[in-house]
């Protein structure tokens, strides 16, 4: 058995001395209690697939994809055995001896790498909000009756803004005040087709940063749903696109507001291709220029405080692939308490998955909402206005907890706040 | 499926179990059943014993239904917590039933009062003193699997861990138990209404039942002593340039009249590992470290840690006391996490678990860390010695490749070697994991005509020997 991403399944499965500690902490053992839940039970299903005990199967699939990938386990290992990523290498080779699910491929190849149709997707998923089907659905309960996986992404969805955030920035945004770097700003997908206004407060408050920022035209997905889903095919062309895109806008930095998105280019890229190539010699230099964009902020440009008060009690809650992917951790607070008037609320396990996951919140609804309800619960106990985080895929699912609890809390990215408080709005 | 005796085919088995729990609390399937194959030890890893079927009962009335099925068709049953054992003890090596109590985590009762609590055999030890600290109170056994260790395999194994040096085990603890006998009876020991701290009445059957292993019936009810939780505690860390040395000054601060509630040593191995996993620590790499914790009052924990400190000069190249809160976790969960850490100490390499937790006289405790110093060097095999040196319970930790037959060969030998010189010099194969399936050929070395009277009371209360069988027996 060999995967494609970098990874000697051997090698790396024999360090598990199967201690049992990952029960602690994993969120989806956490929900359904049966071993094969566990961290350490899927790693003992890759080494029976590996040692040819268990062939492939659909069943060993379920397993291997009822996982977060929150990296929860990985990062709590006394062992150091790096779970996620041999799950993700394991899902490579289930997807190629099972083959891929023909929705899932279309997704994946069809639309994710081709930014042009997320448009056309966009005004689509508006015009099913905006002509009144969706409220139809929802009141007439006819919702109840939709397939289930379709049902939980119609629960999901937030409002579709009118257009993408690709058509609302500008090539080159010039920085404000003296330039002190050039600065590529990566785009992702969900950012751009859900949540514009963050694309727009980000450039803004990188601007307001004294950098010159490029929105790159041709930057594609920055491939996570594929590795996710064991597309690695897929990932690694994107990854190539990607790299030379990013190469050709000759900016200092590479910044991004998507915690998934920086975590890919920054660090997994590096697991697409073999050392010594020329492309993982590009990877390691993409690596030292990606920044998260509160990161960023605190760590390079410095963060110019915000003039205007914006009251509002505020939380955060960490993205996985901020917090464990990224260490980052710190910054984010950091960037909301520079903004005035601000009051900020530690929440009890703000690194605890929110339960989203990128499409686990579709894929596995219920276990993905029992994970939600734990952390709208810590949320709720703040009782903060404002749940501010960095990614759009927890963005997502706190609105949707936050919907179905009846709060009015609201949640935003911590720029959001920094550019109000410049605008004074 | 037990023993050759069972009635019943392994599809109608589970179609049975199913009738019994319904279909979300059984697992039948391949990939389900693999899970349950292993617990820590080694040997699970490199044998296959799968279960027919898996259940998860969660209340006593499903157990008592599942033995009495089990006991009329003569099926194996294995009780299992968090599967966190290094024994094998867990893991059905004749195949049958796997009852996974895991799930059945309630705590049924704190009585603040009487210093008790009730709870459910799957109840992790960590949250269990989570949940009573805000009472004032804890249970002090501390094993190193904390966060995941159940408190129904604590008694089991009658498991201690960090604190037993001044706490004891989880027997000490136990005032009561309620377990489904192999034929489905339900019994209650220690007195069926009983709130009382002591009882002496009529023989000892919940003692029969600690470190019984599963092998006499399923604990579906433990009733605990809690203590109140002392206020304050310090940590003092003594860094040794010999090993040796580490171990007279634990005899010293006894000699002073000092009893800590915790005397943990860490080898050069043990240090490096820590360091590797928790670089924040910082901790000097020496040849060996003790840390030495004690808790009471604020004005005593002071004064035994500066008494402490002083003994420990007088060998220690370098010695840290800790009081704040942060840099006490830090180093404690440093200390908790090495049973899984060591393999860290050497590039490429994996811990293994066999033959680790011997337990050794005080007085021998010195020749002791020496001889399994020079075991590992015969055998040509790293051994990173950690543990509770405060009480003799050594964990000793074979680092290996285990892609290399004769590095797992080895290691074998070194285990074997171990416990031999255990019994060689006065001390027991197990201080804390219990017997389980490796270290079952020892017994009869071990306990000579007593292991007949052992054998004699499983046969009365387990006729059909449907209770986790091949477990502390090894079987003729």
């Amino acid at each position: 058995m060999e995967a494609t991403y970098q990874l000697d399944f051997a090698q790396e499965l024999k360090k598990c001395v199967r201690c049992g500690k990952c029960r602690t902490s994993c969120p989806v053992f956490h929900e359904l209690r049966g071993e094969s839940a566990s961290p350490r039970g899927r790693l003992a299903l890759v080494k029976a697939l590996q040692t040819g005990e268990l062939e492939p199967s659909e069943e060993l699939a379920d397993r291997l994809y009822t996982c977060l990938l929150c990296k929860t386990c990985a990062v709590d290992c006394p062992s150091g055995v790096i779970s996620d990523e041999i799950f993700v290498a394991a899902r490579e080779y289930l997807a190629e001896a099972l083959g891929q699910p023909l929705m899932q491929r279309a997704l994946l190849r069809g639309f994710l790498t081709r930014p042009g149709l997320h448009a056309s997707a966009s005004s689509l998923m508006r015009l099913y909000q905006k002509s009144g089907a969706a409220a139809m659905l929802d009141k007439t309960h006819l919702i109840e009756h939709l397939p289930e996986k379709a049902r939980a992404a119609a629960r999901l969805l937030p409002d579709v803004a009118g257009r993408p955030g690709r058509k609302r920035l500008r090539e080159v945004t010039p920085a404000q005040g003296e330039k002190k770097y050039r600065v590529s700003y990566f785009l992702g997908c969900a950012t751009n087709l859900l949540y514009p206004e963050v694309a727009e407060d980000t450039v803004e408050v990188l601007s307001r940063n004294g950098c010159e920022v490029v929105t790159v035209d041709d930057v594609k997905c920055c491939g996570m749903p594929h590795l996710a889903y064991g597309d690695m095919e897929t990932a690694r062309e994107l990854a190539r696109e990607n790299l030379r895109a990013l190469s050709d806008a000759g900016s200092d930095y590479v910044v991004s507001d998507c915690a998934s998105c920086s975590a890919t280019l920054g660090e997994t890229y590096q697991h697409l291709f073999d050392a010594g190539t020329p492309e993982h010699a590009r990877t390691k230099e993409l690596a030292d220029t990606v920044y998260d964009v509160s990161r960023f902020l605190v760590e390079v440009t410095g963060i110019q405080p915000g003039e205007h008060q914006v009251e509002a009690t505020v939380t955060y809650h960490d993205p996985c692939h901020l917090s464990r992917a990224q260490k980052v951790t710190e910054q984010p607070r950091a960037v909301l308490r520079a903004v005035p008037g601000v009051e900020f609320r530690e929440m009890a396990e703000a690194d605890r998955c929110c339960g989203s996951a990128g499409s686990f919140s579709v894929m596995h609804h219920d276990i993905s909402t029992k994970i939600l309800d734990r952390k709208i619960d810590n949320v709720e106990a703040t009782q903060s206005e404002l749940v501010a985080t960095s990614c759009p895929t927890c963005t997502m699912q706190l609105s949707f907890g936050l919907r179905e609890r009846g709060s009015e809390a609201t949640v935003v990215h911590p720029v959001q706040l920094l550019a109000r408080s410049y605008r004074g709005e | 499926m037990a023993a050759g005796t069972a009635t019943v085919t392994a599809a109608a088995l589970v179609t049975d179990m199913v009738k019994l729990l319904g279909p979300e609390r059984v697992f039948h399937k391949d990939v389900d059943l693999k899970t349950y194959t292993y617990d820590s030890s080694f040997v699970s890893q490199i044998n296959n014993f799968t279960p027919e079927v898996v259940v998860m009962p969660t209340s006593t009335e499903e157990v008592s239904r599942i033995m009495r099925y089990a006991d009329q068709h003569g099926v194996a049953v294995t009780p299992r917590g968090a599967g966190s054992g290094q024994t094998g003890g867990s893991v059905a090596v004749r195949g049958g039933i796997v009852m996974d109590l895991s799930a059945w985590d309630d705590i049924v009762e704190v009585d603040e009062v009487n210093m008790q609590v009730v709870v459910r055999p799957g109840v992790v030890h960590a949250e269990l003193n989570n949940h009573i600290s805000s009472y004032g109170l804890y249970f002090p056994p501390d094993p190193g699997s904390s966060e995941w260790a159940t408190i129904g395999g604590m008694v089991a194994n009658n498991a201690s861990g960090l604190r037993a040096v001044k706490y004891g085990n989880t027997g000490q603890y136990v005032l009561g138990l309620e377990v489904v006998m192999p034929d489905g009876q339900v019994i209650r020991t220690g007195g069926l209404k009983s709130k009382a701290l002591k009882s002496v009445s009529g023989l000892n059957l919940t003692g029969l039942f600690l470190a019984s292993e599963g092998t006499l019936g399923v604990i579906t009810e433990v009733r605990l002593k809690v203590w109140p939780k002392p206020p304050s505690r310090a940590i003092v860390v003594a860094y040794f340039d010999r090993l040796e040395d580490a171990a007279q000054s634990v005899l010293e601060v006894f000699k002073a009249g000092i009893l800590p509630s915790g005397i943990e040593i860490l080898d050069d191995g043990a240090i490096r590992s820590v360091n590797l996993f928790k670089p924040q620590l910082k901790l000097p790499e020496v040849e060996a470290a003790i840390f030495f914790e004690v808790n009471g009052s604020k004005a005593a924990t002071e004064d035994e840690g500066r008494q402490i400190e002083e003994i420990a000069k007088r060998r220690a190249g370098s010695v840290e006391m800790a009081t704040d809160a942060k840099r006490m976790k830090e180093l404690w969960t440093g200390r908790q996490a090495i049973g899984a850490a060591s393999a860290r100490a050497k590039p490429n390499a994996a811990r293994i678990f066999a033959g680790e937790d011997v337990c050794f006289p005080m007085a021998k405790v010195p020749e002791a860390l020496r001889r399994i110093k020079e075991i590992g060097r015969e055998h040509d095999t790293m051994v990173v010695i950690y543990g509770h040196i405060g009480d003799g319970n050594m964990h000793t930790a074979p680092i290996i490749d285990p892609l290399k037959p004769e590095e797992v060969e080895a290691a074998q030998r070194v285990a074997e070697d171990i416990h031999r010189l255990a019994l060689e010099i006065g001390g027991a194969t197990t201080g804390e994991h219990g017997v389980g399936f490796v270290r079952a050929a020892f017994m009869e070395e071990e306990h000579g005509a007593a292991l007949t009277v052992m054998r004699r009371i499983k046969d009365c209360l387990d006729p059909k020997g449907i209770m986790n069988p091949g477990k502390i027996w090894a079987e003729e």
